[in-house]
Order: C-alpha cells, then structure tokens, then sequence
C-alpha cells in the first residue's frame, strides 16, 4: 500500500515538474517567486493540472423507458430526446490555482537544463577541508537535553531484571545516574568548496521600482543556480547610489533610494569586502552588478580603475547588467565595452525588460566559469 | 528682467539664422544659450544655460529645495519635470520629465541641471531604440524662453534667501 502512495506521489511530482518546465520562462521573469520563497523551497501556483478522472459513458446513462407507445415502436437511445435549453455561463470561470512547493535545487535544475547552463568548474584547487560537527556516538555524561531515553530505559531494565528489581505485573522502570545515556558529537572533516557571490544594485532614483524588480528577479535566480552548484554558498549584498554600503538580504531586496549615481562607491565596498573577508586564493569570488548605468561622468575612471586593480583580478567572473533605462541615458555599458573589449572575466548583458532576464542569466552564467 | 530682455532682443536678431550662440550678462549672471534656428516667435535651442558664482557656497539642502521649487514653476512645457537624483558629494541635482515623452519611434525628455558652483542647464534629449541618447534642440516660443529666464533667475534668487 506504502508503495502506491510514493508512486503516486513519484507521478505528481512529474505532473508539476513538467507543468513548471512548460512554464518556466514566465516564472523566471515573473518577480513574485522571491516573496514566495522559503528556506529551501519556492511556492509555484500551478493554474491548472490534468487529473485523470472517472467518466460515464453512454451506457451508463440509460434506463427503463416510459411514456405513450405501442408494443413494437423503437426506443430511442439514451440522449436522443430534445435536449434542454442551456447557455452559456455569464460569470467568468474562476481559475483554480494549485499551490506546490518545490525544492529550490530542483528549480534550479530546471533552469540549468532550460537554459543549458554548464557546470561550474570551482577555481583552481581551492577545496579545502572543515570540520562538521556529527552526532553519532554515545557518552555517559552530558546535558539532559541529549539524554538518549530509548538507551537510557533500556539499562534501566537491564539492572532491575540482572538485580531482581523488575516485577512484570508492576513494570515500573527507574532509571538511575549510571543507567543514564547521553547523545554526543564527533568532529567528520568534510571537504568544502568555498565560494561567494557578491550582488550589487543601483538603487539611485533613476532606477525606477519596473527595473529593481527586474534585478531582484535575475539575482533570485542567479542565487538559486549558484546555490546549487556549491553548497553552503556565501552571499553578500551591497546596494549603492551616490555612496554604497553592505546590507542584509532582506534590505537589498526591499530598499528605495534617491541619490546620484557612482558605480565606484560599489567597487570601493566590493574591493573591500574581498580584501577583509575572502582571501582570493581560498574563495570563487562570483560578482554580479545591476544598474541603469547613469553614471555620473566623472565618476567612469575611478570605477574603471578599481576593477582593473581589485575586483577583477580577484572575481572568477564579473558580470554587469545593464537595466533599461526609461531615459535611455545608460552609457556604463558601452565605457565597459570599449575599455575592456577582450577580458573574459568580464561579462555584460543588457537587460531590456522583464523579457530579457532569460537572455541574460544564459549569458552571465553559460561560460561555467 | 534685463537679463531676460537683453536675451529676447538677442534672439530677435538672429531671426532667420543658425547655429547661433547667444550670451548676455547681467552683474555676475551670465545667460547662455545654444541656437539651433531662430524665427520671429519661436527658436530650437540646444541648451540654455544660467551661470552664476552666487551659487558657489550653497549646500545640498538648499539645491534640493530650489530644485523642488523650480520643477513646480517650469510647468509649461507640457511635460511634468521632477527631482531624479541628486549627487551630495558634487552638489548636483538632476530633474527630467517624468515620464519622459513617448512616441513611436523614440522618447524624449527635459533635464535640468542645478549645480554648485554654480548654474541652471536646460536640455532635450532623444533617446532611440538600440542607439545611445542624444541632445536634440527643442523649439520653443520666445515668450516660453523668457518665461524659463525668468524662473532661472528666481530659483538662484531662492537659493540665496536661504
């Protein structure tokens, strides 16, 4: 019985996954995945799943017939008679939507495949060691917390049957201080790759909410692909307009601002970020940076030389998405172009609306860098 | 006014002419403005341009209210201009059309410019699909144009009474 229930469950789970897969380039450009986002899994409204069901067919609809006649007239098949006067309903259908949780891997897979995106190659021999903390030994003492009551009642019977103390009509089982079992801990090395992405976002007052909610969708899903090809991946977050600084998740998904525009300020924190807390020889150091690119003019050498300097050299890749403009006044991407025209580890994507997004996650992370 | 007369009379006689600069002064005021074509009623300008060093000790707070000042008063030119950045460290704050002008082949918009230092800038950009934006010149009636230098004047005014 068990088993058919997991098949079914094994069939649904197709069902949704290939429901998804239809349409995973609307769920891509569509920004309401983030604030459906838990801990490990995103919730999908599915609007409509093709459940296998019972019909009746023709002869099911039959029966004894009734009414004037003479012996040796035909009966009518069963729906023959003149059929009822309906019409066409006048309320819209209401779209039933299926709400499914799915695992993020899993959706991240999913884009992976959709989009053909290779995977990562973890820079160099940067896998290192750490150890994780396992519990999978037993001691005699510890806090209460980890009591181990199964192993604990077991040697409580043991000395009442061995020092004649159990009585089976009255089984009243006492454990003692030496009865006592305590859950404890191991130290298992386990190899890790470090790795982190660093997300910067123009939130100067050119950038319009229609284009931070783009950046917010890409990142989404930037992190979700990261997230599964290395485990335990580092995020930081840094939002700018005239000055920038390092802020949570939450506040670099959610912040309006109104400043000028200086994409330096963002290098300038980037660098250091990097320089305090991710020494390059241990770290795949992944950046991605959205703006409108109207940078304030002056402002283009100084951010030009803190990435040849620092970010580049550092970073396994440096992506740069350039958001349209309602102004169309975004020239970052063009001084990019011609400053760094052969440098790989520099990858630019313009991104003309939400339709873009999907372009422009292929080329940021199709070179599997 | 003189600034704005001197300037109108400037204009008329240029009438018929292109690609025109146009300068007057007015104590430390300095009006500029770059002409594409010039007729009896109306010009195409590229930009037009107040200077003043009155501006140069302002700070940030005083530009941003000015500028909230002027985008109410420039209210003729059939577009709603507002506040979009504004760059503390340089002392800038930058106003366009909001929304800027869309047609079917491109979008258009005004950007004002007030500085330290300090000046007020008019310009009109075309921005096209697949091309990077550009400075076109706008026509303008020459009663509009002194309007604008009239309201240029007041906001340096402004900034100076606080």
């Amino acid at each position: 019985m068990i088993l058919d229930i997991e098949r079914d469950q094994r069939r649904f789970k197709q069902i949704v996954r290939g429901k998804i897969r239809e349409n995973l380039r609307k769920y891509i450009t569509h920004g309401e995945m983030i604030g459906r986002r838990g801990k490990e899994t995103v919730s999908i409204p599915i609007p409509q799943l093709d459940i296998p069901r019972f019909r009746f067919g023709d002869n099911g609809s039959g029966g004894v017939g009734q009414g004037d006649g003479e012996v040796g007239d035909p009966v009518g098949k069963p729906g023959e008679g003149s059929s009822g006067a309906g019409g066409a309903g006048s309320e819209p259908g209401s779209g039933h939507f299926l709400e499914v949780e799915v695992d993020l891997d899993e959706l991240a897979e999913m884009l992976g495949e959709e989009l053909e995106l290779p995977r990562i190659e973890p820079k160099g021999t940067a896998s290192i060691m750490s150890d994780k903390a396992k519990y999978n030994s037993i001691r005699q003492t510890g806090p209460e917390s980890l009591r181990h009551f199964k192993r604990t009642y077991l040697n409580a019977l043991r000395r009442q049957i061995s020092t004649g103390n159990y009585q089976p009509d009255n089984p009243c089982i006492v454990p003692i201080k030496s009865d006592k079992q305590y859950r404890s801990w191991n130290d298992v090395p386990r190899p890790e790759v470090n790795a982190v992405v660093i997300y910067m976002m123009d939130v100067s007052g050119s950038m319009t909410d229609e284009q931070k909610q783009i950046v917010r969708t890409e990142a989404f899903w930037i992190d979700a692909w990261l997230g599964k090809q290395y485990k335990g991946i580092e995020k930081r977050y840094i939002i700018h307009d005239a000055a920038a600084k390092e802020v949570d998740e939450n506040t670099f998904y959610h912040t309006r601002e109104s400043g000028g525009t200086r994409i330096s300020s963002a290098y300038q924190v980037c660098a250091e970020l990097i320089e305090k807390s991710f020494p390059v020889s241990d770290w795949n150091i992944y950046c991605f940076q959205f703006s409108d690119g109207d940078n304030w003019g002056d402002d283009n050498q100084k951010a030009f030389e803190l990435l040849s300097d620092k970010l580049l050299p550092a970073a396994n890749v440096f992506c740069y998405g350039q958001v349209e403009s309602p102004y169309g006044s975004g020239d970052f991407i063009d001084a990019l172009r011609k400053q760094y025209s052969d440098n790989e580890k520099l990858v630019l994507s313009e991104i003309e609306d939400r339709e873009g997004i999907y372009e422009s996650i292929k080329t940021f992370l199709g070179k599997g860098q | 006014m003189k600034l704005r007369d001197d300037f109108l009379s400037e204009l008329s006689s240029i009438q018929g002419q292109s690609n025109r600069q146009i300068s007057v002064s007015e104590g430390s005021r300095r009006l500029r403005c770059e002409v594409d074509q010039s007729s009896s009623l109306a010009a195409s300008v590229y930009e037009l341009v107040l200077e003043t060093i009155e501006l140069a000790q302002v700070e940030i707070a005083s530009l941003q209210l000015a500028s909230q000042s002027l985008c109410n008063r420039v209210n003729y030119l059939l577009e709603p201009i507002s506040p979009i950045e504004t760059d503390a460290d340089s002392c800038i704050v930058q106003m366009r059309s909001s929304p800027p002008q869309q047609n079917d082949t491109a979008r258009n918009y005004y950007e004002l410019i007030l500085r330290r230092g300090g000046s007020i800038a008019l310009y009109r950009y075309e921005k096209q699909p697949g091309a990077i934006r550009s400075r076109v010149a706008v026509t303008l009636t020459h009663e509009v144009l002194g309007r604008l230098v009239d309201d240029f004047i007041a906001t340096v005014d402004e900034v100076l009474s606080t």
